[in-house]
């Protein structure tokens, strides 16, 4: 039961910035999920806040105490490894049991402990076995029992769920969630996987080179997202850029490509309509594939010509030739069209985005 | 196919009858081939065993040799044509080894000092190695590059040397009581230098995925109990291999020993056996009796582990 | 870059906790990272002593020594003589011949033992049947110790009852051999016993080098038609001669000490036809009186020592980038 701050934290490994002042306030029970591609440092994050690693700058508090100086042993956080780390010559039992040994609990009240721990994640019945003698998911299963088993204030997983497979994937994901809503432990969650991030994370921080690109609820995200990085990184097939430049005319900012032109309100815009000006110039329209449709010739929207059709069964994703660029388009299943036909792309202006020369969106 | 028709002649019967002969000719002249060459493989792999049973017959006989010198009287061996079989077996080498020489006490002797030195280079190398995988601090390059340039250090290049420091550390008051020449303690801890186990450990912990250790310190584990609960219980085959390995080499050594412990209260195996054989005269019996009683109970041992033996002795040069 | 107001960052000024000032912070990060100090020193402390003080002290005081002469036991003073023992060990004709038959020594032992080994290996290699059997039987001279197998040969090469001799004089007729008694029988007699202690060890070593070679080369080889001779050239020797330079090396570090069979068997003898370098630092220092030369030539084999050590290392790291 904790609450966890990051200040301009920062991890260099000598020129290498695997971490770089990232500052975030985790409230006392949120789940919080670490999104981005590998390397992007957001394991380094957690190795950091369970003092695997030493800072390079900046600072980490639990509780509003300063843990830097503090050794991993005395942190009280726990850890779930990608691999499960559990012991191999120990049974599931020693190995649950093992950090309350080491903390020279009473051997009842251990008994005790890793019984309930057993419970909560059924698996009672392998309390004698090698970690050798598990599958993967109960391999997992006996990882989380031995973080949860000496309740610790931070509960710190690692790409948990990458060695599953995606059947079991899916069954522990809702348990896992079930589990943060029963125990209400401040959770930092690190994957890779859009999909666990989207539905698992009370809010989510989406990582890249070391930064926080963006920090929010996942629909927020998802919706609005702060610059290219974030939104080609979130959503199957991701959202679609079309290059283009911002044009001002007759005192009203639009953006331009070939065969189109979008007027943008200073109303929705992101940023003060002084400041848009400076924004002038190289720009990329971004339009998520569920928001565009396949429109006749007469219809106002993007020109292009139909290059391939991927049936997916419950979606048909049509990708279409727009000035060159691929531009993937989400369909009902029972749309009609042929390759090679030309076609217009409409959408709703309001659920496109703009993206400046510096990647970032000028939409709000 | 051409093969498929020579060695199989069924199949010739419907072919024209020259091609037949020539066929058949050609059939007979590779089986005749096959046949020799099945019988000079017969023969090389016959000259093989052969080769090699006589080498097992060089690596084993000198110890059988010992045996009939052991059960008799020492006159008896020099009678010609020789007598394999002793006409009167006798237990009377024994009975002066035990008697009259300090064989039982070298045998203790030996077992202290290899079995201590064992479990001091068991423990001190295994925390070393630790400490030089897992463990982080200024400096550990270096430290363990210079330990590592002692590695083949002979026992004879610093013999002067070594025995001085133990004749000094026995001057000293207190520490000099357990540590001199002629002490259990002067004999064992010059032994146990070798940086080799160092290496073995620090290679093997390495090996340990770093999961584990990582694991361990977030479940609340110090050092030591991450070392004694985790590493070790992992490492357990190769301390059995560095132990095996210390141990053999230990129990052999001479040239320390030999200086180191030369009242006969300190004597061990090696250095008591050398000294049966005298410098002018030898009691060939109770040489013989000697030595055969020091091999065999080694050798009973060895033919129960012999794979971690093997493995030991590889240890020394392969696994570096 | 961020002209737009995204929450990216919280702000950080707003919260209640102060942060620590820049000379704090170095200070206790620096002290916490000296934590890992104090626990390496708790783990290293115990061998470091002891290779310290028995070991690294003894190098650097045997250096001293080599400088000196005397002080060994008491009523012997040590004398500082600066280079003089250096001086003499070229002039030495003991010394000089102790280092002639070590060398005679390594080169025969290391070419018989290794020619032997290789042969035996694969045909073990070869003939896999039994084979543990094989090998099992050929290590069994490395069990005993060196004094030990001396004192087996010793029987079996005595004049009046060892076998070799009653063979030679049953069969060829004529009296004995003094295969400890002349040279330079004495030497070869070392040799012998040499290259049966380690022979057992090397078949092994190169058992398992052979055994790395994989199977699928070999069959591929054989189908591809290749002799015997040719697949030996071809695919075990380039196999072996990563192997081979190393253990040489090692070899050579191993035989260049020899010294329990010599001291047990012929001592040094017959006039000096088998005195080796440690033999004669081993008399010099307990026997005979003359530490001064015992010390500078105890130096010497370290150096040489130290300097094949090197040879291996690097022959070692040189394997490890080519399988990299």
């Amino acid at each position: 039961m904790a609450e966890v701050i990051l200040r301009q934290l920062s991890k260099h490994f000598g020129s290498v910035e695997a971490v770089e002042d990232v500052t975030l306030r985790i409230p006392d029970g949120e789940f919080l999920v670490l999104l981005g591609p590998s390397g992007c440092g957001k394991s380094t994050i957690l190795r950091l806040i369970a003092g695997l690693e030493d800072a390079t700058a900046g600072e980490i508090l639990i509780d509003g105490e300063l843990i830097n100086f503090k050794d991993p042993t005395k942190r009280n956080v726990a850890m779930v490894f990608q691999n499960y780390a559990l012991y191999p010559h120990m049974t599931v039992y020693k190995n649950v049991a093992f950090p309350l040994e080491t903390a020279r609990m009473a051997k009842d009240d251990v008994a005790e402990a890793v019984q309930r721990a057993a419970e909560m994640l059924e698996i009672e019945t392998l309390l004698k076995r090698l970690p050798e003698q598990l599958s993967g998911g109960q391999r997992q299963r006996v990882a989380l029992a031995r973080a949860i088993v000496r309740q610790p204030l931070v509960f710190l997983m690692d790409e948990p769920l990458s060695n599953l497979d995606a059947q079991l994937r899916l069954q522990t994901r809702l348990e896992l969630m079930g589990l943060h809503e029963r125990l209400g432990i401040t959770t930092i969650y690190v994957t890779h996987d859009q999909v666990e991030a989207m539905t698992m994370g009370q809010r989510m921080a989406v990582m890249r080179d070391g930064r926080i690109q963006q920090m929010g609820q996942p629909t927020d995200v998802y919706d609005v997202p702060a610059n290219t990085f974030v939104a080609t990184f979130l959503g199957a097939p991701p959202m679609n850029l079309i290059a283009g430049s911002l044009v001002r005319d007759n005192g009203h900012v639009s953006f331009r490509c070939e065969g189109y032109e979008l007027a943008i309100d200073p109303a929705t815009a992101a940023i003060a309509p002084e400041t848009l000006e400076e924004a002038i110039g190289e720009a990329q329209l971004g339009v998520r594939p569920e928001h565009l449709t396949l429109a006749s010739l007469d219809d106002e929207g993007l020109p292009g010509v139909v290059r391939f059709l991927e049936p997916v069964g419950s979606d048909l994703f049509v990708s279409v030739n727009v000035n060159g660029q691929p531009v993937q388009v989400r369909m009902p299943p029972d749309t009609k069209v042929a390759t090679g036909s030309d076609v217009r792309l409409a959408f709703d202006p309001a659920r496109s985005h703009i993206f400046d020369a510096d990647s970032q969106n000028l939409r709000s | 196919m051409a093969g498929d028709v020579t060695t199989d002649p069924t199949t010739l019967t419907e072919a024209p009858p020259p091609e037949r002969d020539e066929a058949v000719a050609m059939a007979e002249r590779l089986a005749a081939a096959g046949r020799a060459k099945r019988l000079s493989d017969r023969s090389r792999k016959i000259l093989a065993y052969a080769i090699l049973t006589l080498f097992v017959v060089i690596a084993i006989g000198p110890a059988f040799y010992l045996i009939s010198p052991a059960f008799r009287d020492s006159v008896s061996l020099f009678t010609y044509p020789p007598e394999w079989i002793p006409s009167e077996p006798t237990l009377d080498n024994y009975r002066f080894l035990f008697s009259s020489t300090g064989y039982v006490r070298w045998a203790i002797n030996t077992l202290i000092f290899a079995g201590c030195t064992t479990i001091l280079t068991l423990v001190t190398n295994s925390m070393a190695g630790y400490a030089f995988a897992r463990l982080r601090f200024p400096g550990r390059n270096v430290l363990f590059f210079v330990i590592l340039a002692t590695l083949m250090v002979p026992v004879a290049a610093v013999l002067a040397p070594t025995y001085l420091t133990v004749n000094f550390i026995g001057d000293l008051p207190i520490i000099g009581n357990w540590i001199d020449i002629d002490t259990y303690l002067g004999l064992i801890l010059p032994s146990a230098v070798s940086p080799l186990g160092v290496f073995m450990m620090r290679q093997f912990i390495e090996t340990l995925p770093d999961g584990l250790y990582e694991a361990a310190r977030l479940d609340g584990a110090g050092e030591w109990r991450i070392f004694t609960k985790i590493v070790l219980p992992l490492i357990k085959p190769a301390l059995v291999v560095l132990g095996i390995f210390v141990f053999m080499l230990t129990w052999a050594s001479y040239l320390w020993p030999l200086v180191a412990a030369t009242g006969n209260d300190y004597r061990v195996l090696t250095v008591g056996i050398a000294s049966l054989k005298g410098q002018f005269v030898t009691d060939w019996g109770v040489l013989a009796a000697a030595s055969l009683l020091t091999i065999v109970p080694v050798t009973i041992i060895f033919l129960f582990f012999q794979k971690w033996f093997v493995q030991a002795s590889m240890a020394g040069a392969l696994k570096q | 870059m961020t002209t737009v107001d995204v929450p990216v960052h919280e702000a950080a000024d707003d919260w209640t906790v102060p942060s620590l000032s820049d000379a704090e912070y170095r200070w206790r990060a620096r002290r916490y990272r000296l934590r890992t100090v104090r626990r390496a020193a708790g783990f290293l402390s115990p061998y470091l002593v002891t290779w310290g003080v028995f070991l690294a002290i003894p190098v650097g005081w045997g250096i001293f020594l080599s400088f000196n002469r005397g002080g060994l036991i008491r009523g012997d003073p040590r004398v500082f003589v600066g280079f003089e023992n250096w001086t003499r060990t070229v002039g030495d004709s003991e010394l000089r011949t102790a280092v002639k038959n070590t060398g005679i020594y390594v080169v025969i032992a290391i070419v018989v033992v290794f020619a032997l080994a290789i042969f035996l290996a694969s045909l073990l290699n070869h003939y896999k049947k039994g084979s543990n059997f094989y090998k099992v039987a050929l290590y069994f001279p490395l069990l005993a110790p060196p004094i030990l197998g001396a004192i087996m040969w010793f029987f079996m090469v005595n004049f009046d009852f060892g076998i070799l001799n009653l063979i030679k004089r049953t069969i060829i007729g004529g009296d004995g051999v003094r295969f400890l008694g002349d040279n330079p029988h004495a030497l070869l007699t070392i040799v012998s016993v040499e290259v049966w202690r380690g022979l057992g060890f090397w078949v092994l070593f190169y058992l398992a080098g052979l055994q790395s070679v994989p199977e699928e080369l070999q069959a591929a080889a054989r189908i591809d038609g290749a002799g015997k001779w040719r697949r030996f050239r071809r695919i075990t020797v380039p196999t072996l001669r990563p192997l081979l330079l190393f253990a040489l090396v090692i070899a050579v570090i191993f035989n260049f000490q020899l010294f329990d069979s010599v001291q047990v068997l012929t001592d040094g003898g017959p006039r000096l036809g088998t005195a080796t370098v440690v033999w004669f630092i081993h008399r010099r220092l307990f026997k005979f009186q003359d530490t001064g030369l015992a010390y500078a030539s105890s130096i010497g084999l370290l150096i040489v020592v130290l300097v094949l050590t090197g040879l291996s290392f690097w022959l070692l790291g040189k394997r490890r980038q080519r399988e990299a």
